[in-house]
């Protein structure tokens, strides 16, 4: 299972793609016969596909791993594949607009959308599928849970029209961007690696300041993705402190101070004066 | 030829991916150990596969090459790292004989070796020698062995076809869902760099069946650890020494220490103090960590007992003698027993944690945000109490270090109860958290 093999040599793909050759190995058959073992193939394929796929590989040895390789801290796998993610992603390649009914907010149900779909995203920490969309109803680009959405249907969309909801989506995704600057504290330095994997999640640039031995990390991401900043912050601790990014300052010491309030007190006296 | 390491190009791509752009060409060199030199003739070489593999403009290849590996969420639907799989060495002539051999074999019919060797032999630069029988045969051999060919059913002489069964008996229908599988999967499945690549062949192909390239990659992964592809170079090696009952040894580097790699002492040009200590153990298990996105290999050593490694710092990993498989199980389930309270890896006294979670004040039947975070992230921890304002999550773990990051990641919504040193620990932590933001 060695993946440095040479049939995989840059040369010879390159090639491949001129020559049109399509290359498959037993490496990524066997990996491909693994993941259909995973509950969500089912989803993913018709009855029938799925059957002519395990018949294909019916011959490719098995890659077994589960014993030897163990995960740990992840999210509980919630969902991997939904229902929608067949339909959506065809509306998304053809360009076609959508009407979606979704489903009931604080006990009222949502109207019906009509919109344009952009991408399928899925969450590393939720572990669930969002549709982010354009809506036309509300002229507005948004993220929608697809356990939300109780039905989905195509609505043609003129090919103008779709230009102009693209050329919207870019500008108000470009508007929403949001920067910040943190500082890792000298002191850690030693922790470098694991700090930096944390934030290896995000767009980022790093600088550092030869003088002062002290790195900076610039974090791009887009405003609504704010709280998981924080929780980042948090979660490393005296590690790290956000030196350009006032809302994200204010909202660390906010943090900062409420934990205190909480830990001033005796469990006993929270509780009272929580109430 | 021996056997061609990457442990330079991993340790480089990573320190570049990690640290984007941070350092000076010198200051990168230092970190990783080597000389200015080395570092060039490798950065070079990354270079040459990543451009050879992008179909880009050339406006953007002449970017540079930190920029490229840069990502860009909404831009960047390919893995960014694979080609670091695709750089294996190959002389011209080999790679131009296997291609040719398989372009020949594209054509659906099945062909003998005396029809490739002639395919192979016209058109060839005539400077080069032209491949004999054998030379051919071995190629086929190699084919065959990694399944990229296959063997008719006739006698002899054998004919051989191209092992493309997975996209010649698909409608492209199926071929969209199964790239999206491949998508999906690969992305959120471990190991990943088998489904990469599967997944770039059936881009390629769906694209020649789609002269219209419409957008075919419709997928995001929000918070996705795409440098762990990196730490999978090591997980075969690791994973066979696994199952041959097999001692590993190699060189590590901790991942605390200032350099991450050294140059093998052999080349005087680049001989250097190795930080590296050399070890070697018996490797039991391989972790994945998904709170940082990083591999970890727990080993058992006859005088240390059980070791653990970050993937990350081991370079130069050869197997070594095996074991019996008496002593093996017998380290495995030791070992079993100790990680099946650590929250990572940590082999520590068990200690229980007693947690007291706020519920966010809500109206209506709004979702609750906390609870539904612990539920997913809490491991095997269990709610032992709950009100309308708050709940008590309760867990036995080995030590509070690695648990403590995630309790605090919830700020003011999570009250630590016990054991009281952790209590304390967080207090004095919020404290001096507050002193960085008090002249704000």
């Amino acid at each position: 299972m060695n993946p440095f093999e040479k049939i995989f040599n840059y040369r010879i793909l390159s090639r491949m793609e001129d020559s049109g050759v399509f290359l498959s190995t037993s490496h990524e058959r066997s990996w491909l016969k693994l993941m259909l073992d995973h509950p969500s193939a089912a989803a993913a394929f018709s009855g029938v596909t799925l059957d002519k796929l395990q018949t294909l590989l019916e011959g490719e040895a098995p890659l077994n791993l589960a014993e030897d390789l163990i995960h740990k801290a992840s999210t509980a796998e919630v969902q991997v594949y939904h229902p929608l993610v067949r339909v959506l992603r065809r509306s998304i390649q053809h360009h076609q607009g959508i009407q979606v009914s979704i489903g009931p907010n604080n006990g009222h149900p949502g109207p019906e959308q009509s919109g344009l779909p952009y991408r399928l995203e899925y969450s590393m920490v939720k572990r669930e599928w969002y549709l982010l969309w354009y809506s036309w109803t509300r002229r507005d680009f948004m993220s929608i849970r697809l356990k939300k959405i109780t039905s989905v249907c195509e609505v043609p969309a003129a090919p103008e029209l779709v230009r102009t909801t693209q050329a919207e989506i870019h500008r108000i995704l470009e508007s929403r961007r949001q920067s910040a600057v943190i500082e890792v504290l000298p002191n850690y330095n030693r922790e470098l690696s694991r700090i930096l994997y944390a934030f290896s999640c995000f767009e980022k640039e790093v600088r550092y300041d030869e003088d002062k031995d002290t790195y900076y990390i610039s974090l791009f991401y887009l405003g609504n993705e704010g709280e998981y900043v924080l929780s980042k912050m948090r979660f490393l601790g005296k590690r790290v402190r956000i030196v350009e990014g006032n809302w994200l300052k204010k909202r660390m010491r906010e943090s900062a101070l409420k934990a205190l309030a909480l830990y001033g007190a005796s469990p006993d006296q929270t509780l009272t004066r929580q109430e | 030829m021996a056997k061609e390491s990457f442990d330079k190009e991993i340790q480089f791509l990573r320190m570049l991916v990690l640290t984007s752009g941070a350092y000076s060409r010198q200051q990168f060199a230092e970190r990783l150990g080597i000389s200015v030199h080395t570092f060039d003739k490798t950065l070079k070489k990354l270079k040459e596969v990543a451009t050879t593999l992008q179909e880009q403009p050339p406006e953007a290849q002449a970017q540079g090459f930190t920029d490229a590996l840069r990502f860009n969420y909404y831009e960047s639907a390919d893995p960014l790292l694979l080609f670091l799989f695709q750089a294996k060495s190959l002389k011209e002539s080999e790679s131009l004989r296997i291609s040719r051999i398989l372009a020949a074999l594209n054509g659906g019919q099945e062909l003998a070796i005396k029809d490739l060797l002639d395919i192979c032999c016209c058109g060839l630069d005539p400077e080069n020698t032209f491949p004999d029988e054998k030379t051919i045969r071995g190629d086929l051999k190699y084919l065959q062995e990694v399944g990229a060919i296959v063997r008719g059913a006739g006698p002899r002489p054998y004919r051989y076809r191209l092992n493309n069964d997975l996209v010649k008996q698909l409608t492209g229908e199926e071929l969209m869902d199964l790239f999206d599988f491949v998508d999906i999967m690969a992305n959120t499945q471990l190991p990943s760099v088998q489904g990469y690549l599967l997944r770039n062949s059936l881009k390629k192909e769906l694209l020649r069946q789609d002269a219209e390239k419409q957008a075919i990659e419709p997928f995001l992964y929000k918070y996705h650890y795409y440098s762990r592809i990196l730490d999978e170079a090591h997980l075969s090696t690791l994973l066979a020494a696994i199952k041959s009952r097999s001692k590993v040894q190699f060189l590590y580097f901790s991942p605390k220490a200032d350099t991450s790699y050294a140059a093998k002492s052999t080349n005087p040009l680049f001989e250097r103090e190795s930080g590296g200590r050399p070890e070697t153990a018996l490797p039991l298990k391989i972790v994945y960590d998904h709170q940082y996105g990083r591999w970890y290999l727990l080993t058992h050593s006859k005088h240390m007992g059980i070791r653990k490694y970050r993937m990350e710092g081991m370079t130069q990993i050869e197997e070594g003698e095996a074991v019996t498989e008496e002593l093996f199980l017998a380290e495995q389930s030791a070992l079993e027993q100790q990680i099946a309270t650590s929250w990572l890896i940590d082999t520590g006294r068990p200690v229980t944690v007693r947690a007291k979670f706020l519920n966010p004040q809500r109206s209506g039947s709004a979702r609750n945000f906390v609870k539904e975070r612990v539920l997913l992230q809490g491991q095997w921890g269990v709610i032992t109490e709950e009100d309308l304002h708050f709940f008590i999550y309760e867990i036995t773990v080995n030590g509070t270090t690695e648990i403590k990051p995630w309790l605090r990641s919830f700020g003011s919504s999570c009250e630590v109860l016990a054991p009281r040193q952790l209590r304390q620990e967080l207090i004095a932590e919020w404290k001096e958290m507050l002193d960085y933001y008090e002249p704000f």
